[in-house]
């Protein structure tokens, strides 16, 4: 269980409408469901306050970063977010173990993620909005999972103290 | 990754189309016709009678822009030019001609990737249907108006988990007098 520390343990994709299209948890933490889905409710709510806040920045800028970083303390686990110009939402749930920033790997996960939502959205059988079930997408999502663990492992490797 | 596909429009401008498009487009096409229909047979039918429209005008211009291919021989040096000219021209792909039969009268086209399949996964609602069923229609329409009798059918396919796309060819007969112009 240690080797997770790090990990990313949960992976979701929400609508521009804020109906989670999906959601899944690393395989270690099945039980736990439930809390990740409460914790993706609120997580959307903090996403839709900082994305609808653009345009009443300095300069009236339009522009956003896609990637949203974390998006509201807790104890347990880290939440990150990420949000498309289409207002679909992606959200990353890793443990809470280190202080360190690592923004630079979760957006590349989230970019990732973002590639295999449009590659999946492609299919002209998925209708948009609905649930995602595409095994593709879920192979990518595995990737993610296993990524972040052995990235870790790689750390732990080179000795890095966390 | 973007596949650009080159075509001319009638002012022998150099048009290019991207590969997602055309995927997109021939997707839009397939999920349309899913909706319209009851069966995967008749869908089937629809992409094939579709694709036998396209083929007759295809060949025209095919011919009109190779005018050096002149008439072949045997079956054989007509699958090497669907293969290695027809299907590079117009899918940017070349398919491995392979499976003659003893007879050499039919053989297979084996296609390592599908540009028409980009993205697509197919739903468990519709396990008969074949996506990518257009090209047979293309393929008998074009070939008949070279006065080939052609059946064409597909005997594996990525979409549904085999590991190559083979598409079949069975020449019936040369055809002497002048053909129909075209289905319904």
């Amino acid at each position: 269980v240690a080797i997770l520390k790090m990990a990313v343990v949960c992976v979701s994709v929400i609508s521009k409408e804020n109906f989670p299209l999906y959601l899944r948890t690393v395989s270690t933490y099945i039980e736990n469901d439930m809390g990740f889905h409460h914790i993706v409710h609120t997580a959307i709510d903090v996403i839709e306050e900082k994305i609808s806040s653009v345009g009443t920045g300095r300069a009236g800028t339009d522009f956003r970063e896609h990637y949203l970083g974390p998006l509201y303390p807790s104890e347990q686990y880290k939440i990150y977010g990420y949000a498309t110009n289409t207002r679909t939402k992606f959200i990353i749930i890793t443990e809470n173990t280190t202080s360190q920033s690592r923004d630079t790997e979760i957006n590349q996960f989230f970019k990732k993620l973002h590639q295999a939502y449009a590659d999946m959205f492609c299919n002209p059988f998925y209708t948009p909005d609905t649930e995602i079930t595409s095994k593709r997408f879920d192979r990518s999502v595995t990737d993610i999972f296993k990524d972040s663990e052995s990235k870790l492992s790689k750390n732990e490797h080179h000795g890095n103290k966390n | 990754m973007s596949r650009q596909y080159v075509g001319r429009s009638q002012s022998d401008r150099k048009v290019s189309v991207s590969g997602e498009l055309f995927a997109l487009t021939y997707g839009a096409l397939v999920a349309q016709l899913v909706k319209d229909y009851e069966t995967d047979d008749e869908i089937n039918k629809q992409l094939n009678k579709m694709g036998y429209n396209i083929g007759i005008r295809l060949i025209e211009d095919f011919l009109a822009r190779f005018p050096d291919i002149g008439r072949c021989y045997d079956l054989k040096s007509t699958a090497d030019i669907l293969a290695k000219q027809g299907f590079k021209t117009f899918l940017g792909i070349v398919p491995l001609v392979a499976n003659w039969n003893a007879k050499g009268d039919e053989f297979s086209l084996i296609l390592e990737y599908n540009p028409l399949c980009d993205f697509v996964e197919l739903s468990e609602d519709h396990p008969n249907l074949l996506y990518s069923n257009i090209i047979c229609g293309v393929l008998r329409g074009a070939l008949e108006m070279v006065q080939l009798d052609v059946d064409v059918w597909f005997v594996q396919d990525t979409l549904k988990g085999d590991d190559t796309t083979e598409i079949r060819l069975k020449l019936n007969k040369r055809l002497e007098d002048a053909v129909p112009a075209g289905e319904d």
